[in-house]
């Protein structure tokens, strides 16, 4: 066994990590760090590296290049310096898509981890009796965006065939029929509810997750001290479950901005752009009409405004911990 | 001598002699290129299995580019992934003229003429597959792009047989309405829309005025292009179409349910394709259950022209079986292939097919466009992103068919045509 095998890693009292060797310290070299042990940590960071390297880096790398190429179809490239980002900005249709994406993820955001906030506390009441209930919740979150989209599409079908319509006129609100997905005001509605619909599962979970790991010291606290169940929800389990909304609203508004599945098969950007978002104009502009430089420098805005978000929250949590 | 040295001799003499590729000398895998699914593959299956029947040797490998939409994306993709490709399906002659612009496939002048296509098919389909003065495609289907479909039951319900002039058009739509049925099914959601756009410009202007705007050689804002705005904008005023926001919200596949299943509308005006589409889906027998006719004479002296569609084989320059594409090629052209794909309800160029194979749509379909001036689709000729805007500032006009929003509509998609050429 080696010196740095037989390492003992253990915590102390206040979680911090001491290193204890069993035998004899080689010098170090760096760090704390004796030359066996860097070594020993590069081979095997090695796959996790080549890996990260190959699937990561080379193609940010490959995506930003070509973006400052002008490449239509199958034709050469041309280098084009920024003139694919002064085009995209002077672009009215990216900027309505700026909009339409603002939109959309907002308001997808919002009501996903509301939602599933607000369910998830219910649910932190009676566990037990609510496991079918979150399990078909998370099941919804588990069908892919572009099947939810098909069987959402049938949904909202203009005519007859459409179930919704089906539905108001079996009702006897024949007169709140409406072409759903066609009419420009409804659209982009449509697909926030079918996203909201497809990813409430998710956060559900988190803040249910979150909602568990109180204390039950402090819920039983309570209940001795004469609290009822609505105000332990709200003065105990909605505040100390708010990290689990936090990590649910970073990876909502992230998953929002990206979406790209469900609106390719609802609207396919359409009526008249209503619904054409980042995800859905980068697409556009590099597979259906082989724009790569373009869709390239769209990608690369997107990225952009990922990084505004993910940045600083993960400095924060970074900044969190132990 | 040694075995080996006299097998090589032998090999060589046969090259230099220049004898013709042999049935049994042809083998290997030709790897296909295509986007066709359901009965389009059907019937492409057919006509390999045929080729395979007369050269053993030979295995199909298709690669098949999915898409929803314009399934050039999908092409793209594969052809840039770079694995050989031997034999490419086509009907965009701006797509092929990228391929060929990009080296990615080979002309087929000598090919034609060593087996003289030319007894086969007539020499407009051999210039409808060059680009440039060279030839690349080997057309084997068409497409008539300028009829209409209807439900028999439907049109008898409504009183009307299919109209031949506009204003008997104009004059059915209220006897539609009256039965509860929408005249006309107008699927705006994605592209189809656009059909009755090229149509309507072909009728006003004839097939110089397609091929000049599609070339961009006269501005959208030309007084013919407004003039075909304007019949559109009559046919929506007259209650032809459900509302702005009902047909935005269906694609080509939602009207020909309405139009050929359902019957709560009249017609469609859409491909050919949807005539195999239906037979297959709504379980409906073309002539007897269902009909063709041609778009309405306008009387502005273009009634003589029609928009078709056709699809091509090109030859792959990557391709690792030359001798095999070249054949197939070949094949194409012959009886044989020809009337698989008339058995199964396509329009053959070759003049080899038996047209009595036809069902009653597809005869009447031939018939409608023979003789007549053909301009080919009017979207696939334009520019990728032109094509985009056309579309969407055409969904603009059907939300507000006013005479302002006309001028509207056309001075943007001449702004985005100024760039695009």
């Amino acid at each position: 066994m080696t010196q740095s095998a037989a390492r003992v890693v253990s915590a102390n009292v206040d979680g911090a990590e001491s290193r204890e060797p069993t035998g004899s310290r080689r010098k170090p070299v760096a760090g704390g760090w004796d030359r066996a042990e860097i070594v020993a940590a590069l081979i095997l960071l090695t796959p996790a590296l080549v890996l990260f390297a190959v699937a990561v880096l080379y193609p940010l790398a490959d995506t930003i290049r070509l973006s400052f190429f002008d490449v239509k179809g199958l034709a050469a490239p041309k280098y084009a310096g920024l003139g694919n980002y002064f085009k995209l900005f002077a672009d009215p249709t990216f900027r309505n898509t700026i909009a339409v994406t603002l939109l959309f993820t907002l308001t997808t955001t919002a009501l996903t981890v509301g939602i599933g906030w607000v369910l998830a506390v219910l649910c932190a009441l009676a566990p037990r009796e609510t496991l079918f209930f979150r399990f078909v919740f998370f099941t919804a979150f588990g069908i892919s965006d572009a099947v939810a989209g098909y069987m959402w599409i049938t949904f909202f079908r203009p005519d007859q065939a459409g179930t919704l319509n089906a539905f108001l006129n079996a009702i006897g609100l024949g007169q709140l029929q409406h072409s759903w997905l066609g009419d420009p005001a409804t659209a982009i509605w449509a697909i926030i509810a079918t996203a909201t619909w497809s990813g409430v599962g998710l956060p559900l979970l988190i803040c249910f997750a979150s909602a568990q790991s109180i204390s039950k010291s402090i819920i039983e606290a309570a209940h001795v001290d004469g609290a009822r169940p609505l105000s332990i929800m709200r003065h105990i389990i909605m505040p100390l479950s708010l990290p689990g909304v936090r990590v649910a609203l970073f990876i909502n508004l992230l998953g929002s901005l990206r979406a790209f599945d469900v609106i390719y098969v609802l609207t396919q950007g359409g009526p008249v752009r209503s619904t054409e978002t980042l995800g859905f104009f980068m697409f556009k502009e590099s597979f259906a009409q082989f724009k790569l430089g373009y869709g390239a420098a769209a990608t690369v805005v997107l990225l952009i405004a990922v990084l505004i978000i993910s940045v600083p929250a993960i400095a924060q949590r970074t900044a969190g911990a132990k | 001598m040694k075995l080996t040295t006299l097998f090589s001799t032998a090999a060589l003499a046969g090259l230099l002699s220049g004898t013709p590729v042999l049935a049994q000398d042809i083998t290997g895998e030709v790897t296909l290129l295509t986007w066709k699914t359901a009965s389009d593959l059907t019937t492409l299956h057919k006509v390999e299995a045929a080729f395979a029947a007369k050269h053993p040797g030979v295995t199909f490998k298709e690669v098949i580019a999915s898409f929803t939409g314009d399934p050039r994306g999908g092409l793209r993709t594969v052809l840039l992934g770079g694995e050989p490709i031997d034999l490419i399906d086509n009907t965009w002659p701006a797509f092929r003229a990228e391929l060929a612009n990009a080296g990615l496939i080979r002309p087929i002048d000598d090919l034609w003429a060593k087996e003289n296509f030319d007894a086969r098919l007539d020499p407009s389909w051999k210039a409808l597959g060059q680009t440039d003065g060279t030839t690349y495609g080997v057309q084997y289907i068409y497409g008539d792009r300028s009829s209409w479909y209807y439900l028999n039951k439907t049109l008898e319900k409504a009183g009307v047989t299919p109209p031949a002039t506009w204003d008997d058009f104009l004059g059915q739509i209220p006897k539609f309405r009256a039965v509860d049925v929408t005249p006309v099914s107008l699927p705006a959601k994605a592209w189809a829309h656009g059909e009755w756009f090229e149509t309507l410009l072909l009728r006003v202007g004839g097939v110089e005025l397609a091929s000049k705007l599609a070339r961009h050689e006269i501005p959208w804002t030309d007084p013919q292009v407004r003039e075909t705005l304007l019949k559109f904008k009559q046919a929506i005023d007259a209650g032809a179409f459900a509302d702005a926001n009902t047909v935005l919200g269906i694609e080509w596949d939602n009207a020909a349910e309405q139009v050929l299943k359902a019957g709560t509308a009249g017609y469609v005006h859409i491909g050919m394709w949807v005539s195999q589409y239906s037979a297959d889906t709504f379980g409906i027998t073309p002539g007897k259950d269902f009909g063709l006719t041609q778009f309405p004479a306008l009387g502005l002296g273009h009634d003589d022209t029609s928009t078709v569609d056709a699809t091509e084989y090109l030859a792959g320059a990557s391709g690792k079986n030359p001798a095999a594409v070249d054949a197939f090629l070949t094949f194409l052209t012959t009886a044989e292939a020809a009337n698989i794909f008339a058995a199964d309800g396509y329009i053959v160029p070759s003049k080899e097919a038996d047209t009595s194979l036809y069902n009653p749509i597809v005869k009447a379909a031939n018939a409608a466009v023979s003789g007549k001036k053909l301009s080919f689709v009017f979207g696939d000729q334009l520019p990728g992103d032109l094509v985009d805007e056309y579309r969407v500032q055409l969904q603009k006009f059907i939300q507000d068919p006013s005479e302002a929003n006309v001028d509207v509509v056309l001075a943007a998609i001449e702004a985005k045509a100024a760039e695009s050429y």
